[in-house]
């Protein structure tokens, strides 16, 4: 069975071709189409053998941009395919799935009537994605289409989780609510989780970091997303690379006033200009940070300290909200690689159980292990995610139903 | 590690299409005067490649130099991130030769106005026009920046006389989501549209008009400003309190006074004597006091002063410049 996953952005298409042999799952292409609509846009292709192939050309729509990808998949010279029909179905990433989609699903005309209207939740991310959606439509209109949503995960949170103290008409307005986002990526590393130390995800209380450039820390009880960090949007929440994260809503509306500035640029002000760039006017990268706290730089100090100070706050609450922690997951570029970052969350925390040992965290980066000492009460584990690796396997379950 | 191979793309489509050129990925601005650095910098803001083409070299360094500022200011005002300025910086390149937009689908002419008589050269544009129509593709769009009766005028000059279109940037206020396109006696129906489109890249919406002089937003603002002058004259209230009036009163982003001191005020009067030569109507005829000061070098914000006095860098130092004793 082979399953093209799709991930179409503003101006970038990701994609990757599984092949599903057995139990495994191979990815037997993968890579890129950046710039579309663009001058200079190309299109990375990465063969399985691990040969890298780069694409120049004019890429005007994320349409023409699958065309391409499909064109060069089919190609004699770097093909891996030898028919269209070869491909079983094609996996979407959908951002945002408002309170329609609680799970993965089929895409047929009333998806996708109700995906044009979450549009307004999600105005940049869904109009891509839907984008994509009617290009396989067109170019490969016989072969099934799943979408699978950021938001779908934590659906399951209760309603006093995910309302916002503000007026209720507003929810009933506008569905301003938490929604969550980094669902399929926490779902991920809570099944894997559960499956490399051997317990019934249904049983146990786990808590999930995803540290990223984006970050999103959710509560799982009994395999269910209760709570999430981030909310209405990809703003809320944790510290991030250049997101600020949680924030009082009266500075929003005082610096709104003292700088003169409209909507637009508090947002820009927010999304890109706040976070650990903002607090240490250094760079949205943690190593380059931590280089420089190394050196002494006392803003680099403080963002350091913000950062896992904000995480270690969320872990609290969350065991809080749970009665209990039984698992706690790093995962997400930093979370990965960063032995620093997981050092500094979990210190101070044995009162909760949390005890990592600090020879296995240190020589861990990027592999699945656990790193908390063997009689700690809770385990602490890095999981790399693989959110296409769940948009595959969800696809196929779908469509294997159909 | 594998070494990486780079291969033209065009060849694996999977639908043996025909060739489609992206619509506007690069754009020719004729000119290096405040409006032609607008407008290079709102169609780089939006992704596409622009090309700058100026006289000499002084002067487009200037040019450049002055968008770089422009944009500073909104990551100043937090509206912009200095990583996404040096892309937009990076689209914008500056060029001595009109041949440098050959490849451009898409020519817009905004030569400042003569420092000396206030005019926009006609002889100057018409020669733009013939030039550019030279070396651009059989479809390429040559527009002018304008708000008078020229484009039809402009178009005459060329062979292909339907591929022209006048537009208006609205420069002096960037919040102003709106672009006048102008459809001369010769524009099509096509290029029209694909200017539309263009419009809609930028993220404006059209205001279609038909050529006519000071068309919609000129029109109407100059008679605002000579009514305001008279109103000052006549002692009625101060020309700060015109202006918060205005403003608050009327949701106006600026007073009249204050966008005459944006605008230029010698603009102002050539769009007068330009709709009152038109009109003939009193109404378009520059007031007084708007000629006196035009004749005292008194020109606007770019001079350092016009109604209103400035610093170096355009901020305001003096509300009370002109202020009237009210009897």
């Amino acid at each position: 069975m082979k399953i093209l996953v799709l991930n179409c952005g503003s101006s970038s298409i990701k994609y990757q071709l599984f092949s599903m042999a057995g139990q495994n799952w191979d990815v037997i292409a993968k890579g890129g189409v950046e710039k579309v609509g663009l001058k200079g846009s190309f299109m990375n292709y990465k063969k399985e053998n691990g040969e890298k192939i780069v694409f120049d050309g004019e890429i005007i729509d994320h349409k023409t941009g699958i065309d391409y990808i499909l064109g060069v998949m089919l190609s004699k010279k770097h093909g891996c395919l030898s028919n269209l029909g070869e491909i079983d179905a094609v996996g979407h990433r959908v951002v945002h799935g408002g309170e329609t989609f609680s799970s993965s699903v089929f895409i047929d005309e009333k998806v996708i009537d109700k995906l044009e209207e979450s549009v307004s939740l999600a105005p940049l991310h869904n109009p891509p994605n839907l984008k994509g959606i009617y290009a396989i439509q067109q170019l490969i209109p016989d072969v099934p289409q799943v979408g699978v949503f950021d938001t779908a995960f934590h659906q399951s949170m209760p309603k006093h989780a995910y309302m916002y103290a503000i007026p209720y008409s507003l929810y009933k307005k506008y569905g301003i609510r938490r929604y969550g986002f980094h669902g399929t990526s926490h779902r991920f590393v809570l099944n894997r989780a559960c499956e490399i130390i051997g317990v019934d995800c249904n049983s146990v209380k786990i808590i999930s970091c995803h540290l990223g450039n984006g970050a999103s820390i959710a509560a799982i009880h009994n395999g269910r997303s209760v709570d999430t960090s981030m909310g209405f949007t990809p703003l809320e929440g944790l510290i991030m690379g250049t997101r600020s994260g949680d924030l009082d809503a009266g500075v929003v509306t005082y610096i709104m006033d003292k700088e003169m500035i409209g909507t637009r640029s508090a947002s820009v002000l927010l999304n890109k200009h706040s976070g650990m760039l903002g607090v240490t006017g250094i760079s949205s990268d943690s190593r380059e940070i931590y280089a420089a706290a190394e050196e002494g730089n006392e803003l680099a100090k403080l963002g350091v300290e913000m950062y896992d100070y904000r995480i270690k706050k969320y872990i609290g609450s969350y065991a809080a909200a749970m009665g209990g922690v039984d698992v706690l997951i790093f995962t997400g570029g930093i979370g990965e690689n960063e032995k620093r970052t997981r050092a500094g969350v979990c210190k101070g925390l044995e009162f909760l159980g949390i005890d990592i040992d600090e020879d296995v965290n240190n020589s861990t980066r990027g592999e699945e292990m656990v790193i908390s000492k063997p009689e700690a009460k809770v385990k602490v584990m890095v999981v790399p995610t693989n959110e296409e690796l769940v948009i595959a396997q969800d696809t196929k379950t779908i469509v294997e139903k159909l | 590690m594998a070494e990486l191979k780079v291969e033209p793309i065009e060849s694996y489509a999977l639908s043996n299409k025909v060739k489609v050129k992206t619509l506007f990925s690069r754009i020719g601005v004729i000119g290096c005067g405040t409006e032609a650095q607008g407008i290079a910098r709102i169609a780089s803001w939006y992704g596409m490649e622009v090309v700058l083409v100026g006289r000499d070299k002084g002067c487009v360094e200037v040019a450049l130099d002055g968008i770089s500022k422009e944009l500073d200011k909104r990551i100043q005002s937090w509206g912009l991130t200095p990583s996404e300025k040096r892309a937009i910086m990076g689209r914008i390149e500056g060029s001595l030769e009109c041949s440098s937009v050959a490849d451009c689908d898409f020519v817009i002419e905004a030569i400042p106005a003569n420092p000396e008589t206030g005019h926009r050269d006609l002889v100057e544009r018409k020669r733009i026009f013939r030039d550019v129509e030279k070396v651009v593709s059989e479809d390429a769009i040559i527009a002018t920046n304008a708000t008078n009766i020229v484009i039809t005028e402009l178009a005459s000059e060329l062979n292909k006389r339907e591929r022209t279109v006048s537009l208006h940037f609205f420069i002096n206020s960037p919040e102003a989501k709106i672009i006048e396109v102008v459809k001369g006696l010769y524009t099509s129906d096509d290029v029209y549209e694909r200017v539309c489109k263009f419009v809609e890249m930028v993220k404006r919406d059209v205001i279609p008009v038909m050529e006519s002089a000071g068309i919609v937003s000129m029109r109407l603002y100059v008679v605002l400003l000579n009514e305001a002058i008279y109103t000052l004259m006549e002692g009625i209230a101060t020309m700060t309190d015109i202006d918060k009036t205005m403003r608050i009163g009327l949701g106006m982003r600026f007073g009249p006074f204050r966008t005459a001191d944006l605008i230029g005020l010698e603009k102002v009067v050539i769009w007068m004597d330009n709709l009152y030569e038109e009109f003939g109507q009193q109404k378009y005829k520059p007031a007084p006091l708007l000629k006196r000061l035009v004749r005292a070098k008194r020109l606007g914000m770019h001079t350092g002063a016009g109604f209103y006095k400035y610093d170096e860098s355009g901020n305001l130092i003096s509300e009370d410049f002109l202020s009237m004793k009210i009897g």
